[in-house]
């Protein structure tokens, strides 16, 4: 038998001809991490699709060897049997169901007659949570009661109760907080110990130089590299990566702060499910003209409440005062921030950003369409000249206007979503999470577009919960925890460990 | 691949299909009937029976779209119908007030339904199921359970008159040259902006084959009547949908709260709005419907409409309209009602039992959408 626990060998995968995995070798040794990296529509998504038989044998060309065997999987069923689990980056949880009947769901423990084997499924979940660094979440409550990472995790517990050999993290930290990536990255580490192997593929490069082994770099599916780490660098991952050196992360261009244009007053945002729970608690703040202000803080902190509040799209009650130019504004529904100046591009895309039965074009125009009609007839032409006007602007990458908006990467949406959002001329961006699930050329594009912004006198807030991010493209960082503004730092000699001591509430308020 | 290719070529030309399956069921009928269906006369009777489905299916596309449903719409129709008769027969008022009352009826009840749902946010199952109920409950109470009649000549002949064969003939050109330039429109627009241009033999085609169509059927209506009425209102209202659907801002905003009501509301428009004006059109449609119905049967009928909203609701997901919303067109759903249609009066020719007609259209309907789901390409 080969010292390979698995081999993946020149894969070739089209889609109507176009090959989008073109000849891919991966090979991985039991208790061997390797961490998989490319740009966003690179092929890892795909790669890792037809190696856990979402597209079954015999779709693509090329050759898979577990453990010596071929393996000619046609469903996940049978992958999941022969020990490869994936862990994908959109969560796969039913929100109704106990986290316990998460874990188990489609391998439930039972009693005779068919009946759930509760307690034993409810102990084992416990213990599972213990490991993850979750005591606190109580295994018999619906998953919908916890936010973004604690799912997360939990859908990590539930692919380690599957007795991995070969486990795949897709995107595995997208939306867990710094505690609680170490944590997972801790459990990799164990699992490693014990000789499962696993892929980890993330595009916090940070992540993959502290955990893995080997680093495979792929790029318009083609291979690039197969290095050992000790021989990488974070730089040199993200030069064969974009194929080209890139010097910095964060661009740089200076930008005048004027005046103060919007202020907060006392935003309050009360829980939905629960209205008596503040998500938010009495925050108040200014930003100025040509300002970058980025809010820092942990999962749940109450950031993207208060920016959903502040644009009127907040789904529970809220309360407080936004002023813009020294006028009180009434933002109460998204429609009237949008008259006022605001703009905000959400940070849950699928949800909240794009509509996917639109092409690009008419997503990119859906706020300002009035704009472009004579009489009740919207102008192609005009609406046409405004839609190239902003592809050019964003570098926006797609090979017609009339694509459906499904068809581009998570990037290129993202730069739609920003694009509509810029066609409302506003005063105040506001930015959620902006570059998440976004790969590094247009995270450099989304960031010199912000300084652009910026330079032309348009406020911007931005949440984030990448740290260098926040800390690399803001001028002033508002730290939250637990609903409360906890700190409010210019971004001068700011580190990460100053942000996260006070997001904790280790420092109860930063300097000025 | 091959199935792959085959799926995008299928769901492409989707209408195309529909037509040959109208195509093949007329071709049964005529031969099951000896020529029989296919007579001048039937055809301008079958339209004219489709254009009541056709007329409120114009109405429950944008409704789909948008991601909703209405079942009162069968009941509306039988109320405002009602309204006319009670109105035309009771009340002696003009033609001129009898429709103006109808129209403004039905819009105040379809803009009371879109109330519920956009703001009230009761689901418009819910309330649609209500409406069903209610509205009958009313038309039944407002006529005492009987018919209304005699209706005017006046009412009677928005239902059963024709257009003279010459406005006929002078329609299908003006239709003709419409068809023409539109498609030259199109492809200007289409070449302009550096998107792929269809060939212009193939263009030539579609225009030559929609003149023969429209030939045939100007042809087939004047060597009976001309062109009836309702026939021509359900044209006019394919005119004025499409045009809505395709070249407006709301017609956009329709897909876009289908598609994804959150972003589109997060895009700063007000979607209860859309919604509700949605429903106030069906009301419209309601009316117009009832309008031609009563004029039609001559009589207000206290039973008119019943279970009307499964055929159009049918004729549009047969069209194509999406289940979750966000995508559908009118000519497919008026294809659909045509489907719908047919197969009533081909089956009432033949004599064959209602219990059979019943199941027939319930097997249509459901292979129909399970055509549409087993040739849908690029699942998530």
């Amino acid at each position: 038998m080969s010292e390979y626990l698995f081999e993946m060998r020149h894969i070739v995968k089209r889609f109507d001809g176009v090959p989008a995995l073109d000849g891919i070798d991966l090979k991985i040794k039991p208790g061997e991490c390797i961490g998989l990296c490319g740009e966003n529509g690179a092929g890892k998504s795909t790669l890792m699709k037809v190696l856990s038989a979402v597209y079954p044998h015999g779709t693509w060309d090329g050759e898979i060897v577990w453990e010596g065997q071929p393996l000619r999987a046609q469903s996940i069923r049978e992958t999941e049997e022969a020990g490869i689990i994936i862990i994908h980056q959109e969560l796969m949880l039913v929100p109704e169901l106990s986290v316990a009947e998460n874990i188990f769901l489609g391998n439930e423990l039972r009693l005779p007659g068919g009946r759930m084997n509760y307690p034993a499924m409810n102990r084992r979940a416990e213990e599972l949570l213990r490991e993850l660094k979750l005591p606190d979440v109580n295994v018999v409550l619906p998953v919908k009661n916890y936010g973004g990472g604690h799912q997360q995790l939990i859908e990590i517990a539930k692919a380690l109760n599957k007795q991995a050999k070969l486990l795949i993290l897709d995107e595995p930290s997208a939306s867990l907080t710094a505690a609680e990536t170490d944590v997972l990255l801790e459990i990799v580490r164990g699992l490693k110990a014990k000789g499962v192997a696993c892929v980890y593929i993330s595009h916090k490069l940070e992540e993959v130089a502290a955990i893995c082994d080997t680093v495979v770099v792929i790029r318009d599916g083609k291979h690039i590299a197969t290095t050992p780490m000790q021989q990488m660098q974070v730089n040199t991952i993200i030069a064969q990566m974009v194929g080209r050196e890139m010097s910095q992360m964060y661009p740089q261009l200076p930008h005048a702060i004027g005046e103060v244009v919007m202020e907060a007053r006392a935003v309050t945002c009360y829980d939905v499910d629960q209205p008596a729970r503040k998500r938010v608690d009495q925050v108040s703040f200014q930003l100025r003209r040509g300002e970058i202000l980025g809010i820092a803080g942990l999962v749940g902190a109450g950031r993207t409440e208060l920016v959903s509040a502040l644009f009127g799209a907040y789904a529970g009650t809220s309360e407080g005062e936004v002023w813009l130019e020294g006028r009180r504004v009434d933002n109460g529904t998204p429609l009237r921030a949008i008259r006022n100046g605001f703009a905000l591009v959400p940070e849950d895309r699928k949800q909240h950003g794009i509509v996917r039965d639109l092409s690009v074009g008419a997503n990119i125009t859906l706020s300002v369409l009035q704009r472009y009609t004579r009489m009740t007839r919207i102008d192609g032409g005009a609406e046409m000249a405004a839609i190239q006007e902003q592809i050019e602007r964003l570098a926006l990458k797609t090979a017609s206007p009339g694509l459906p908006i499904t068809a581009l990467s998570g990037g290129n949406q993202q730069k739609a979503v920003l694009a509509k959002m810029l066609l409302t001329q506003p005063k105040v961006l506001i930015l959620d999470e902006p570059t998440r699930g976004v790969d590094v050329g247009a995270k450099y594009e989304i960031y010199k577009l912000m300084l652009e912004l910026a330079a032309q006198g348009v406020a911007i807030l931005m949440v984030s919960s990448e740290l260098p991010e926040v800390l690399g493209v803001s001028d002033r960082v508002l730290v939250m925890g637990e609903g409360r503004l906890r700190g409010d730092f210019v971004n001068e000699g700011l580190t990460q460990e100053k942000l996260l001591a006070a997001a904790i509430g280790q420092e109860q308020h930063g300097t000025r | 691949m091959n199935t792959n290719k085959f799926k995008q070529l299928f769901s492409q030309y989707k209408i195309l299909a529909l037509l040959v399956a109208i195509a093949l069921i007329w071709a049964f009928f005529s031969w099951k009937t000896d020529g029989d269906f296919t007579t001048a006369r039937n055809i301008s009777n079958l339209m004219r029976q489709m254009s009541i489905t056709g007329i409120l299916a114009c109405g429950m596309v944008f409704i789909i779209i948008a991601g909703e449903i209405d079942l009162s719409v069968g009941s509306l129709l039988g109320l405002l119908g009602g309204a006319a008769a009670l109105l035309d027969v009771n009340q002696h008022a003009s033609l001129a007030v009898t429709i103006g009352t109808v129209l403004a009826f039905g819009l105040a009840v379809g803009l009371f339904n879109g109330f519920l749902t956009a703001y009230a946010g009761i689901p418009s199952f819910i309330v649609g199921l209500g409406g069903m109920l209610a509205y009958r409950g009313v038309l039944l109470g407002a006529t005492g359970g009987q018919t209304i009649a005699p209706v005017s000549d006046d009412l009677i002949v928005l239902g059963q008159g024709y257009l003279a064969p010459s406005f006929g003939t002078a329609l299908g050109l003006v239709l003709f040259v419409l068809a023409g330039v539109l498609t030259w429109q199109q492809r200007r627009s289409l070449a302009q902006h550096q998107l792929p241009v269809r060939p212009l033999w193939f263009d030539g085609l579609r225009v030559l084959f929609l003149g023969a169509i429209v030939a045939l059927f100007v042809h087939l209506f004047n060597s009976y009547e001309g062109i009836p009425y309702p026939v021509l209102l359900l044209l006019v209202l394919l005119g004025v949908f499409s045009y809505i659907a395709t070249q407006t801002v709301f017609g956009r905003r329709i897909y876009a709260v289908g598609s994804n009501m959150e972003a589109t509301r997060l895009s700063g428009v007000n979607v209860r709005a859309v919604k509700l004006w949605i429903f106030g059109l069906m009301g419209l449609m309601c009316a117009l419907g009832g309008l031609i119905n009563t004029a039609r049967l001559a009589a207000g009928s206290p039973s008119a409409g019943t279970a009307g909203e499964l055929d159009v609701i049918a004729a549009c997901f047969i069209g194509g309209t999406s289940m979750r919303g966000g995508a559908g067109t009118v000519h497919g759903a008026l294809i659909g009602a045509l489907v719908m249609a047919s197969l009533d009066n081909g089956m009432s020719m033949l004599d064959v039992d209602a219990y059979w007609q019943m199941i027939v259209k319930g097997l249509i309907l459901t292979f129909a959408v399970w055509v549409d789901v087993a040739t849908r390409t690029g699942r998530r």
